[in-house]
């Protein structure tokens, strides 16, 4: 031990011991240079949370948190187009969602997400911000599909829907013409992040499996995902920038799939008569307990059977009509609110071959992986944070937002910190890791 | 007791000895790394060991306080981010009375009060690991009323009862954020009492050798009823009631083997070895009256493990009224790998010390005592997963008076 006596002296002289200091190892970008990082991907890069597009979560995306991870040891602008309003947007035109007290059909008031607003900050979205304050580091857009990634004029509302996205044409250099990779490129970006093809599972698990089916894993850009995926890291890779993708995570872990149970339907002696009257001469029998709903199949001689255990409900069913309007029991769920078995091992074989495609390409054009997936799955087995448990249980659980599929802040920060894991590791960087515990979870009144 | 009222009663940051054991027992002891139990100098010996204190020649009143002045910061791994404690200074105490009944009697009786354990640290504000913790205070007092007979010249047995008397204060956040931006809290405050007892042997086969071994037995603090209060946004209070809890803080028996020598008038070398049964604090469990859904009793596992303590030091008389003295200790952290807390950052560790002893007459004398130690641990909780290295320093400062008749 070294003791420096005058040191030592001064600090008995003032009573109060010297703070100790401990010598932190040397931060370093390694071989990356992100003077100019471009993040490109969908809802967690744009920093969608709370089923909407919002500031604070724009300013919370894992890019974002990145890019302030990296300025900490050096300088870099890394813009984002940060929404001016402070209810978010979606494409539905509602507000994003905060947590507070909702009456349901029962008259029954409990905590549960509600909008902000009666409705979104519609206007930002018809307004192009590209002229006067673009281009953006962060060109994160929702609700991007991997084949519509270098869609010319995917900002110009007269190709339609599917071929046309507001968040794009808010932020696009020219509406009519451009493309998400062009002005990507157009960028001279030094390094990028890209996450891809989590929206393209999403779409399709959103709609019930009622939308059409993901996109073949081979094709050409625009048609299948290697293609597609090829031409986004080939580009970037063309003009020098050193980079990292994301592999996707398995969607149907998320909460919006996971939180209702299929036999959630509880029934007394009396549903019990009054159900197996009706059903009965359809080949369905209920008992006392809990059932499994029952939902709509046209495959099934009557239209109708009853879930079956691993099969999932959507979020977006109407919790009203399923308390007070009998459905899922006297009148079967709609398709669009469930996702059989044969739509979840689609999504899961799609999972897969995206998966190993994103891997490939990663070692093929010699870029950092991150394995979101894995990462995923360890939040969803439950983790603790300094402290802090964790786990995917909707609203409690910590790190998913209200819409019980888009991480929130905590989350963001965790996913930007596996980011920056492999980033040190390919790049033989250190870069420090963000300190979870300074990010918002769900707001409680 | 007014003497207690003078102090503050706060205890410092562990940097003293292992977990929250503090060694600051008396001056002349403090000299020489706290060894003593087989160096009877002064009525101090009612607690470094009962047998010793009846081979004390007078009756003595003594007073005496250290002021610790410590300061721990904190590297966490990954972020690189520090955060560094605002300990107060504490002030352990010590005040013992040795009496003995009639002139030349072999029979002494004493109290001694004192504060064996006990620690206070505060995390700055919004410190990455608040939800582990951002406030401890813990403090016992001892009370021990003292019985020491001298069988012989050569052998002195004593033994004291204890009460112990503590007050616990433990905050950490709670991860429930509220519209104003803040995170919950909760703070389980207690007062609680424990009892047990001290007792020793003290053989002087020489005049050049002394021998002491002494067991102060293991004090089980039951906090009963102390008052959980939570502070969380509204739509939360019913799931976080504020209301009582139980908890018991186990404080380890220590087994000491001192041994003294004296090569002439001048020069005295003690050494003491001291077990301690720190096994004994293996969870840290609160248990919450009211549990509900979000609020369940804590169990949490702190796997201490039973430790030893070298302790070496000297004393050399430079003139009939003045001594001087130096010691050296070395205590090896009973805090396992992955068990490294925010509460006891602790590490084996090296204390230096020095000392000095001045009379004034023959009633009177000042005892004076100067401490340093510092630890350094690096370690990943297992239970919070907090990572990173601490490093705490500190001053220990100390002033005794004694009065002799």
């Amino acid at each position: 031990m070294q003791l420096k006596p005058i040191i030592l002296l001064a600090c008995i002289y003032s009573l109060s011991a010297c703070q100790p200091e401990i010598a932190a190892e040397e931060l370093s970008l390694g071989e990356i240079d992100p003077t100019t990082y471009v993040a490109i991907g969908t809802e967690g890069t744009a920093g969608y949370a709370d089923d909407a597009l919002s500031s604070t979560g724009q300013v919370n995306s894992f890019a974002q948190i990145l890019a302030d991870q990296f300025s900490q040891i050096t300088t870099i602008n890394f813009s984002s187009p940060i929404l001016l309003g402070t209810a978010g947007i979606n494409l539905d035109g509602a507000s994003k969602l905060i947590l507070g007290y909702k009456t349901d059909c029962k008259n029954e008031t409990s905590l549960s997400p509600v909008r902000l607003a009666p409705q979104g900050d519609i206007s930002e979205l018809s307004t192009n911000i590209f002229g006067a304050i673009g281009p953006f580091n962060n060109m994160g857009i929702p609700n991007t599909r991997i084949l519509d990634m270098n869609l010319s004029g995917y900002g110009n509302s007269a190709n339609g829907a599917g071929n046309y996205n507001p968040y794009y044409s808010r932020i696009a250099s020219d509406e009519a013409n451009s493309s998400i990779l062009q002005d990507a490129i157009g960028q001279n970006p030094t390094f990028y992040s890209v996450q891809l093809g989590d929206h393209d599972l999403l779409s399709y698990a959103l709609s019930g499996g009622t939308s059409t089916i993901p996109p073949p894993a081979n094709g050409a850009a625009g048609v299948g995902f290697d293609g597609s995926l090829n031409e986004v890291v080939q580009s970037l890779n063309g003009i020098g920038a050193k980079g990292i993708i994301g592999n996707i995570p398995d969607i149907t872990q998320f909460p919006y799939f996971t939180t209702i149970p299929y036999n959630g339907l509880t029934l007394n002696a009396e549903d019990v008569v009054t159900l197996n009257s009706v059903f009965n001469p359809l080949g369905l029998t209920f008992q006392e307990g809990d059932n499994p709903f029952t939902v709509e199949d046209a495959s099934e001689p009557f239209g109708v059977r009853k879930l079956e255990a691993g099969e999932l409900i959507l979020l977006s069913i109407p919790l009203d009509s399923v308390k007070c309007n009998g459905m899922g029991s006297i009148v079967p769920i709609p398709d669009k609110y469930v996702l059989s078995h044969n739509e979840i091992t689609i999504l899961k074989s799609k999972l897969t071959e995206y998966n190993s495609i994103i891997l490939s390409t990663s070692q093929s054009n010699n870029i950092a992986h991150v394995d979101v997936n894995s990462f995923y799955n360890s939040l969803n087995s439950g983790i603790v944070y300094n402290g802090v448990s964790m786990d995917a249980n909707f609203v409690t659980g910590g790190f998913f937002s209200l819409d019980g599929r888009n991480l929130n802040p905590i989350g963001q920060a965790l996913l930007a910190n596996k980011y920056i894991e492999s980033i040190n590791d390919k790049y033989n960087s250190r870069i420090p890791f963000a300190d979870v515990t300074k990010f918002s979870g769900v707001i409680f009144p | 007791m007014r003497i207690l009222l003078l102090f503050t009663l706060l205890l410092p940051l562990t940097t003293l000895s292992q977990g929250f054991q503090v060694n600051l027992q008396g001056q002349t002891q403090q000299g020489m790394a706290s060894a003593g139990t087989a160096l009877i100098q002064d009525a101090s010996s009612l607690f470094f060991n009962p047998g010793g204190a009846s081979f004390v020649n007078n009756n003595e009143v003594s007073i005496g306080a250290t002021m610790v002045a410590s300061k721990g910061t904190f590297l966490e791994h990954n972020t690189f981010a520090t955060a560094n404690t605002t300990s107060p200074l504490g002030t352990p105490f010590t005040a013992y009375g040795l009496f003995q009944l009639k002139d030349s009697s072999k029979l002494k009786l004493g109290l001694a009060v004192y504060t064996p354990f006990g620690s206070t640290v505060e995390w700055e504000d919004g410190w990455s690991g608040r939800f582990a913790l951002t406030r401890l205070q813990l403090l016992s007092v001892f009370f021990q009323p003292t019985v020491s007979y001298r069988i012989t010249d050569k052998i002195g047995l004593g033994a004291g009862f204890v009460y112990s008397y503590g007050k616990v204060n433990l905050q950490k956040d709670i991860p429930t954020l509220g519209q104003n931006g803040n995170y919950g809290h909760v703070e389980l405050a207690g007062t609680g009492h424990g009892l047990g007892y001290n007792v020793g042997i003290y053989i002087e086969p020489t005049d050049y050798l002394s021998i002491g071994l002494t067991y102060r037995s293991q004090v089980n603090m039951k906090l009963n009823k102390g008052t959980a209060t939570f502070t969380v946004p509204e739509s939360l209070e019913d799931k976080f009631p504020t209301g009582d809890f139980n908890g018991t803080l186990p404080l380890p028996q220590v087994v000491t083997l001192g041994l003294a020598v004296k090569p002439n008038d001048k020069l005295a070398i003690a050494l003491d070895v001291n077990y301690v049964g720190w096994k004994a604090y293996d969870t840290l469990a609160f248990d919450y009256v009211e549990n509900t859904e979000s609020l369940e009793d804590t169990k949490s596992p702190r796997n201490y493990k039973n430790i030893f303590v070298f302790r070496l030091g000297g004393q050399y008389t430079l003139a009939d009224k003045l001594a001087i003295r130096a010691g050296i200790g070395y205590g090896i952290s009973p805090v396992q790998d992955g068990y490294v807390t925010p509460e006891t950052p602790d590490a084996n560790r090296i204390s230096y010390t020095i000392g000095l002893g001045y009379k004034i007459g023959y009633h009177f004398a000042v005892d004076a005592s100067l401490l340093y130690t510092q630890i350094e641990r690096e370690d990943t909780n297992l239970e919070t997963n907090l990572s990173g290295t601490f490093k705490v320093a500190a001053f220990a400062p100390g002033l005794a008076l004694t009065y002799k008749f």
